[in-house]
């Protein structure tokens, strides 16, 4: 009845080989997130005004719905577009897509929080619109946006676990499968959160110790 | 040296959608003067200095810098043809700016500030750059606070910073815009002090300010702008002289606590 | 796909509109309670408030739901799986309002209370006159993001059985074969649920306004 340690013991592999599934799948998910949300949040700044328009319908869409009901409609409703994936490739093409959206529209909020003197200081010095984006923008909006950056990430590592519901085969899954097995999901969902907890946890002390060391670069009072 | 005005412009007119900045302006700033552009706020001095530092781009006329034309050149008919963006940088690059609200680049120290267009621009090696940049540093007094962020300097030496940031480009003419105004008043004299040294070495400099003690006796020039118009320039002896123009009087009045006093 | 099956869809969402309405407002009445713990001088109550906090921001709301539901009869207690639903989007919400909270009363400018110190007011008085306005017109905006947000994780609680919009739309598209049409008009229906609750945050955010700041 009980989860017993010699239970943990002998499925301590399978457990190891899901995590590895989830942190992969969210270090993915994050990085391709983080990239495209990049791209699109350029592509609204910068771009032709028909462009951004066209850019914001989707990324509201992602937005308003839940990630949930974007990967049943991406796994089960894909193959009637003619676009079959197994499990795994469904749940990081969702988590990037998803992921692409909210970063996006922090991406967004970090070239609006430049104020637009640091960007003509640098055009005054010279710096061409490519220089100015690599050395002040980005830089820039690396410190600003780190906190609802990192906050974001934990999100997505959290969303993996939804991608148990289309069988993925990562941590919630396998405890859930043990949990089936053993008839012990108290003790295994419990551990679970315990292990989900500790990487949030391990993540947002990463990302405040990135923080302070970031934060003699704060703005200076102007 | 040649006989071009270090800066001149023509017929300078700039709107922002409806409301009309500039109405024509007319100006020449002669190589080697410090010239002074003072009047109320709203008068469109900051927007002038903006517009022949590129920063705006005016709606019509003309401004040259050393007789070469900035952003647009006069075609056969006298109408504007936009020049290339290449020959733009080349242009503006003889001119240098400091802004109000300083804009130091947050994340770089005070020496990567003075380097980052030095290197980045300039193609400077990083060692030569440095040591550029330190020179520059040392003759506004802030040598020791190279490795310093912006965060951790007063707002006096920020601006010294970005001067030297300016300096470092070896620029022929040097924009101010109201380089104290956002300064607590015991800070501002070391900010005016680095100013009044550029000017006795021989500095072309168009500075808008409301420091009118600066203006009056650094000054080779005063211009009084007023509603978008020019409405009088001269010696800061003509100008402030009397008998007066009726709203440079107007104008002083309101300015009895910012060194204008001893003029009245 | 007929009208008849998006109607069982809208008929699905009203009850995806009841647990998140019962679940945003129990965890708004639990989260004071939380955000008083946060703030309050005793250590003791500081740390619980803080676990209680970092736990459910820092696990799967999925995971969440899933152990309640397994829990709760364990400890005696055979509820309907509504009920756990909404015992796990309380307690998920109840946290992340009370860090919205907690912001909010930290960013009231201290010279106000301040001065509210040299008008002679009271500590209680400082509060609901001062703080509490203050805060409270703060943190409108991220309040009504988390209420969109739980709106759209009520998805979830699928899992454990209850038949709302998500679960109405995956046993549907599971007997018709239509997955597409049905997850899509899942989406929408979220999506304008969404817009609904946005544009009253944007009315409430008008009228809490006192002119500019």
């Amino acid at each position: 009845m009980t989860f017993d340690l010699d239970l943990i013991v002998l499925y301590l592999p399978d457990i190891v080989r899901a995590l590895g599934v989830t942190i992969l799948l969210w270090l993915a998910g994050s990085a391709l997130g983080l990239l495209v949300g990049f791209l699109i949040a350029v592509a609204r700044r910068y771009g032709p005004r028909w462009l951004d328009w066209a850019l914001l319908a989707p990324v509201e869409l992602i937005r308003g719905t839940p990630f949930l009901v974007q990967i049943f409609l991406l796994y089960y409703g894909g193959p009637f577009i003619g676009l079959s994936l197994d499990s795994i490739t469904a749940g990081l093409l969702g988590l990037t897509i998803y992921g692409a959206a909210y970063y996006s529209e922090l991406w967004r909020s970090g070239f609006v929080a430049i104020p637009k003197g640091h960007v003509e200081a640098a055009q005054c010095v010279g710096l061409n619109r490519t220089q100015t984006l690599r050395r002040i923008i980005l830089p820039e909006m690396t410190m600003l946006l780190l906190p609802s950056m990192v906050n974001m990430t934990i999100l997505m590592l959290k969303e993996t676990a939804i991608l148990s519901i289309i069988s993925v085969p990562e941590l919630t899954l396998a405890v859930s499968a043990l949990g089936t097995k053993y008839y012990a999901f108290v003790e295994g969902f419990a551990i679970l959160a315990l292990v989900y907890w500790a990487l949030v946890e391990a993540c947002s002390a990463l990302g405040r110790y990135a923080e302070s060391r970031l934060s003699k670069y704060r703005f200076a009072v102007s | 040296m040649s006989a071009k005005p270090a800066i001149k412009v023509e017929k300078l007119v700039k709107r922002f959608g409806k409301t009309t900045v500039l109405e024509g302006i007319d100006l020449a700033v002669e190589r080697g003067q410090v010239t002074c552009l003072i009047g109320p706020s709203g008068s469109g001095k900051s927007t002038l200095l903006r517009c022949i530092a590129l920063l705006e781009e005016a709606n019509e006329g003309f401004i040259e810098i050393n007789g070469e034309p900035l952003g647009f050149a006069s075609g056969p008919n006298g109408e504007r043809v936009r020049l290339p963006s290449s020959e733009t940088q080349k242009v503006r690059a003889h001119i240098g700016m400091v802004f109000q609200q300083f804009n130091l680049w947050p994340h770089m120290t005070a020496l990567g500030n003075v380097t980052e267009a030095l290197v980045t621009v300039r193609r400077m090696l990083r060692k030569d750059a440095e040591q550029r940049a330190m020179t520059q540093l040392s003759n506004v007094g802030l040598s020791d606070r190279a490795g310093h962020y912006p965060s951790e300097l007063s707002g006096g030496q920020q601006q010294r910073v970005a001067i030297a940031r300016a300096l470092a480009l070896d620029p022929d003419i040097m924009l101010f815009d109201e380089p104290t105004s956002s300064l607590d008043p015991e800070l501002t004299g070391e900010v005016l002090a680095v100013m009044r040294d550029l000017a006795e070495s021989g500095m072309t400099m168009l500075v808008v300010t409301h420091e009118i003690g600066f203006a009056a006796s650094v000054g080779s020039k005063i211009v009084f702008l007023d509603q978008g118009k020019l409405i009088v320039e001269g010696k800061p002896e003509e100008v402030f002289g009397k008998p007066r123009h009726e709203r440079i009087d107007q104008f002083l009045d309101t300015y009895l606590d910012r060194g204008a006093a001893t003029l009245l | 796909m007929s009208w008849k099956l998006f109607w069982l869809l809208v008929e699905a969402a009203r009850l995806t509109i009841l647990l998140s309405v019962i679940s945003v407002s129990i965890g708004f009445l639990l989260s004071s309670l939380v955000c008083a713990a946060v703030m309050s001088t005793h250590r003791s109550a500081r740390i619980a408030g803080k676990l209680f906090v970092s736990f459910f921001r820092g696990t799967p709301l999925l995971v969440q739901l899933l152990l309640i539901y397994y829990l709760l009869p364990q400890i005696g207690l055979n509820v309907p799986s509504e009920v756990a639903a909404i015992v796990g989007m309380s307690l998920c919400t109840a946290a992340y309002q009370a860090e919205i909270l907690r912001g909010g009363f930290s960013s009231v400018p201290r010279g106000l209370i301040e001065a509210a110190n040299m008008c002679g007011f009271s500590k209680f008085a400082i509060f609901r006159r001062i703080r509490l306005p203050i805060a409270v017109q703060l943190t409108i905006p991220a309040l009504i993001s988390e209420a969109i947000m739980m709106l759209k994780s009520s998805s979830l609680v699928s899992v454990v059985g209850v038949v709302e919009l998500s679960r109405m739309a995956q046993d549907l598209a599971a007997s018709t074969y239509r997955p597409l049409e049905l997850f899509a008009a899942a989406g929408l229906i979220y999506l304008i649920i969404n817009l609904v609750v946005a544009g009253f945050g944007l009315q409430l955010e008008k009228r809490m306004q006192w002119g500019r700041t």
